[in-house]
């Protein structure tokens, strides 16, 4: 029997039917993905750093060291199972070629390493340890996935003949979040090479117990080894590797979520509907003695057959999908542990949401409790609220058409009802404004300010190389002369120390220099004016628990600075922990310094990066545009994607919801409609209040929407943003797009759905309806 | 005789190839003007039909039908609204009022469409309507707040605020009591008194006893009539008499 009535009912609504189980094949597929993606994922990780045998904790170093007494550190603390000093040999991008492409615009740190037995182990794409012979270039899995480079390819770094060999699995630096590229060398062709770029120290250590990571970085500091550089650890390797997956995974289980959701309300809007029409079916079912739970499973089999169905076919779409999903995370991290776990994994994902769809129908189908058999014969679908009778009244008004008069009551006395249809065109709103805001804010040329870097069109940074104050009041001093530069400025960054909260102390990043002409963005305050003033980066004031207009103090190695905090800005350079003055520390040793510059014609950044390249070789010159593209390249064009494929959803989900709930309201008015007609409204004043009710639901939906993404959704992007450590974040999105093209797609979208919904409801014969 | 309506041959068939039904069978009726008639037959003999028929809700799959002169079937979707709302009123036998709107909004709803804006001269003429029906002090209330008979005769009222040609009524008193149908039909010999054409459709001959002219209706088509004369408020009984004698004679 049951089989019969599915099958009566899906062929009475193909359409709805079948788009509300696209929908839950789609949740299914999407959550089973995010459920295997993770499961590969945090297997593949640990497997991986495993196998690579990672370092917990390394500190950069450019300049001298000295191996005797690190030697002597790592032999005296009983923490260290074991350690290393590798020499990264940094070489100018433009020096690297591969095949027909070179390295010149890359904005990573590019250069060679040769292989240490024992720990921090360079892999091939079979996870095993490479042992490079000479001639033989091992290039960074990232230039293969960017097609930078090719298996085979001639190559040549710093005019040296190599062949890429192969590609490495880099379990520190694999991400394209992490900012160097380790090529790998044979020991001879690393020695003919060392005079063609500049040896930068990764001092790397393992440890007995992991867990120790915080007492060592404290003895580690207290050592006096070298740390005028970065310091990166085990968990922060871990989580580079994890995040731009475990990032898509969290966005697959959420737009499943989504999709659950959407799903849900297809299936209230087309039950609600059905129930409507049934509603004298039901009545005479109860009144012949059926009982209850019998009614609600023959309602509930259709549901619960579209669930399995769907459920099994998002399984299955899942598997399908499972190889190019998990093809670019197997390539850079290998098989995990969790890999067997995936499909069953990916199968108690899409049962959860087979198993929602149905507790959901059984929920909503708790109504049929409310309904006596004498009522639903007798006057067929009840009110849904009764008082509706006042405000606005028909009587008292003096300017509206009898049409506007009667949709806006409509609206009005079914708030309830009307409010779930708003509250979609309000997350339809939201779902498409915010990506696209977000988008068009980091595509924005100051978006810049926001990671730290000023405003400006050229950055010169001097890194790695000894007698950094002097490079850089060179370049300085060649800034100021260029007739083509129309200001400049020189900053240095050197160590100096502070206390933390809890009296401990710690070594402060203080970029030191005049901060006023090429501002970065500030959450808080403003930049520091006199000596007497710093300012601090977000992080780095979370950390500190300093607000502007605290004093704080700083010691610079021969003397205390007693200051004042300024401001607080966003950085997300650096590691997001910086900090800006505009003293003098002579004594500090200077860990790096960059010149900023701003051109008389912008458009001529490239040209002049290119110039000052060849002028101060030492010098990392980058036009800034090209800078944050690289850097954000990857972020963009994903944001983009997600910009697009949201509007797209959202105006697909705006038509469909509008749709199903039109023949819903259709289904439900009826008798109301077949009244109006008898009295003489004709279908022309019908769609009038019809389009009345649609306008009012549309405009509070998409207001509300709007508004939200404008707060709410400015807060969240700004949230995730700021975590990384930008500045307090506002949407630069255009305002045509954002207030105007968005809302009014989606309004236009729903409006046709709705029109098409109500298409031939007036027509079926109304009379019909008054015979009840 | 001036006639408001003239209806020839109407047919009307229900039902697929395999089981059509002629649910109206060569119906042919005239109704004049301020002129009060009754079709009378069992249920399901075609009565509603003949009536949504005659009032330009339904079209007939047969036959013609003028109503004021014009052939309604020359007219579109949007001219028989028209028509319905000035010059038609209608009664239903289930009381038919949108639940969101109260009496008072009910009854000038139609008759708003038309004068926009005038709503304080329209309310004071339902209120006088409703005055008139004993029901003025309901104006304010609720759909859901007044009994059965009380919503019928605003209904009645709801019917005649466009001064209508003619008021139809399917079996208004249907769902009421006796005493509540005897409100409404005093109020339709009124209306009828101030010379309305009323067409009404019942199987009830106490109904039917009221009007002057009665038509008896079987299986979709007419197989006799009796007239009886205008009915001033007496002698009813004689009258429901002769209706229920006829009846029986053709076997209803
Ligand atoms: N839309 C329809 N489809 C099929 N049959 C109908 C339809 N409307 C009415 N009928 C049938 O036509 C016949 C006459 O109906 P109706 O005019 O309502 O009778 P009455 O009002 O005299 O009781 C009935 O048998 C009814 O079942
Ligand atoms: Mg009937």
């Amino acid at each position: 029997m049951y089989y019969r009535i599915i099958k009566d009912d899906v062929l009475k609504s193909k359409g709805v039917t079948l788009a509300t189980l696209l929908f839950i094949v789609a949740a299914a597929a999407l959550v089973a993905s995010g459920a295997a993606l993770a499961a590969q994922l945090f297997g593949a990780v640990d497997a991986l750093m495993e196998a690579a045998r990672t370092p917990h904790f390394m500190q950069m170093h450019a300049g001298e060291l000295d191996r005797a007494s690190l030697e002597r550190f790592a032999s005296l603390n009983e923490l260290v199972e074991d350690y290393s000093a590798g020499e990264f040999l940094n070489i100018s991008g433009a020096r690297f070629s591969l095949g027909s492409k070179t390295l010149a615009d890359s904005v990573q740190d590019n250069g060679l390493w040769t292989q240490k037995a024992g720990m921090d182990l360079l892999l091939s794409l079979d996870g095993e340890m490479i042992r490079p012979v000479d001639g033989e270039l091992y290039v960074p899995l990232a230039y293969l996935k960017d097609g930078t480079a090719a298996l085979g390819d001639e190559a040549s770094v710093a005019g040296r003949r190599f062949r890429v060999a192969g590609f490495l699995r880099d379990s520190q630096m694999n991400s394209p979040l992490a900012s160097s590229k380790r090529f790998l060398v044979s020991e001879g062709d690393f020695e003919a090479l060392r005079a063609d770029g500049s040896v930068e120290y990764l001092i790397s250590f393992r440890l007995k117990d992991p867990a120790a990571l915080g007492a060592f970085e404290a003895a580690y500091a207290e050592s006096g080894l070298p740390a005028n550089g970065p310091t990166l650890s085990y968990p922060l390797f871990r989580l580079i590797n994890a995040v731009s997956d475990g990032l898509l995974a969290a966005l697959l289980t959420l737009s499943g979520a989504l999709t659950v959701c959407i799903s849900l309300l297809c299936v209230r809007f087309t039950l609600l509907a059905k129930i409507e029409e049934d509603y004298r079916e039901i009545g005479v079912m109860k009144a012949i003695g059926l009982r209850l739970a019998t009614i609600k499973r023959i309602y509930l089999a259709k549901y619960a057959a579209m669930a399995a169905l769907g459920g099994a076919a998002g399984w299955g779409l899942s598997l399908a999908f499972r190889r190019p999903l998990l093809a670019g995370l197997k390539q850079s991290m290998g098989e995990g542990a969790g890999a067997g776990l995936g499909p069953a994994l990916s199968a108690l994902g899409a049962s959860l949401v087979a198993l929602s769809i149905v507790c959901y129908v059984s929920l909503a189908l708790g109504r049929f409790r409310r309904l006596s058999a004498a009522e639903a014969l007798r006057f067929g679908a009840p009110a849904d609220a009764r008082a509706g009778a006042n405000r606005p009244r028909l009587s008292r008004s003096r300017v509206l058409g009898v049409n506007t008069l009667l949709g806006i009551k409509d609206v009005w006395a079914r708030k309830r009802l009307y409010a779930v249809m708003a509250i979609v065109m309000a997350a339809a709103t939201f779902m498409a404004v915010v990506p696209t805001s977000l988008y068009s804010t980091m595509a924005s040329p100051g978006f810049s300010a926001y990671m730290g870097v000023g405003e400006c069109d050229l950055r010169l940074g001097v890194q790695q190389a000894e007698d950094i104050p002097a490079r850089a009041a060179a370049i300085a001093e060649a800034l100021r002369a260029d007739p083509a530069v129309l200001s400049s400025v020189a900053l240095t960054t050197k160590a100096l120390w502070t206390t933390d909260p809890s009296g401990a102390r710690i070594r402060l990043k203080v970029e030191l220099g005049d901060h006023r002409s090429f501002p970065v963005l500030y959450s808080d305050g403003v930049p520091p004016t006199g000596p007497g003033e710093i300012a601090l980066s977000a992080m780095n004031a979370a950390d500190l628990r300093k607000a502007t207009g605290d004093a704080m103090v700083i010691y610079d190695g021969s003397s205390y600075r007693k200051l004042r905090v300024s401001g607080v800005y966003g950085d997300l350079t650096n590691g997001g922990k910086t900090a800006k003055a505009s003293f003098e520390a002579p004594e500090a040793e200077a860990m790096w310094a960059a010149a900023y510059a701003k051109l008389r014609d912008p458009s001529r950044a490239a040209e002049a990066a290119e110039r000052y390249a060849t002028a101060f070789p030492y010098a990392k010159a980058s036009d800034i545009g090209e800078f944050v593209r690289q850097t954000f390249s990857a972020t963009l064009d994903s944001v983009k994607t997600a910009a697009y494929a949201s509007v797209a959803v959202a105006l697909a989900v705006a038509a469909l919801i509008s749709y199903l709930f039109m023949r819903m309201l259709i289904a439900k008015d009826r008798r109301p409609v077949a009244i109006v007609k008898a009295l003489g409204f004709s279908e022309a004043d019908l769609s009038a209040q019809f389009a009345v009710r649609s306008i009012l639901v549309l405009a509070v939906g998409v207001s509300v929407g709007v508004l939200a993404a404008d707060t709410l959704g400015e807060s969240l992007a700004g949230a995730a943003i700021t975590s990384f450590g930008a500045a307090a974040f506002r949407f630069t999105g255009d305002p045509l797009v954002t207030y105007l093209a968005i809302p009014a797609g989606l309004v236009l979208s729903s409006a046709l759905a709705s029109y098409v919904g109500a298409r031939g409801a007036g027509r079926a014969a109304f009379v019909d309806h008054l015979k009840e | 005789m001036q006639h408001i309506i003239r209806a020839e041959g109407l047919i009307k068939t229900y039902g697929g190839v395999a089981a059509r039904r002629r649910v109206l069978d060569g119906v042919s009726v005239d109704l004049g003007r301020g002129e009060f008639i009754a079709v009378m037959g069992p249920s399901g003999s075609g009565k509603t039909t003949l009536l949504f028929a005659l009032s330009g809700m339904d079209r007939p799959d047969g036959g013609r039908i003028e109503f004021d002169g014009q052939d309604l079937s020359s007219l579109g979707e949007r001219a028989l609204a028209d028509l319905r709302r000035k010059r038609m009123g209608f009664v239903f036998q289930q009381p038919s009022m949108l639940k969101h709107l109260n009496i008072l909004d009910n009854v000038i709803l139609a008759a708003l469409h038309d004068r926009r804006g005038q709503a304080a001269r329209l309310s004071a003429k339902a209120r006088s309507l409703m005055e008139g029906a004993g029901i003025a002090e309901l104006a304010e209330r609720d759909v859901s707040q007044v009994s059965g008979g009380q919503l019928q005769r605003a209904g009645i009222c709801r019917a005649l605020m466009n001064d209508p040609l003619v008021v139809f009524g399917d079996e208004p008193t249907g769902a009421l009591n006796s005493s509540a149908a005897e409100g409404v039909l005093e109020m339709l010999r009124k209306i009828h008194a101030g010379g309305t054409a009323i067409a009404l459709v019942s199987h009830d001959a106490r109904v039917a006893a009221r009007a002057e002219r009665v038509l008896f209706m079987r299986d979709g088509a007419f197989v006799a009539e009796e007239r009886l004369g205008t009915f001033a408020g007496t002698g009813l009984e004689g009258r429901v008499d002769a209706v229920t004698a006829h009846m029986r004679a053709l076997g209803i």
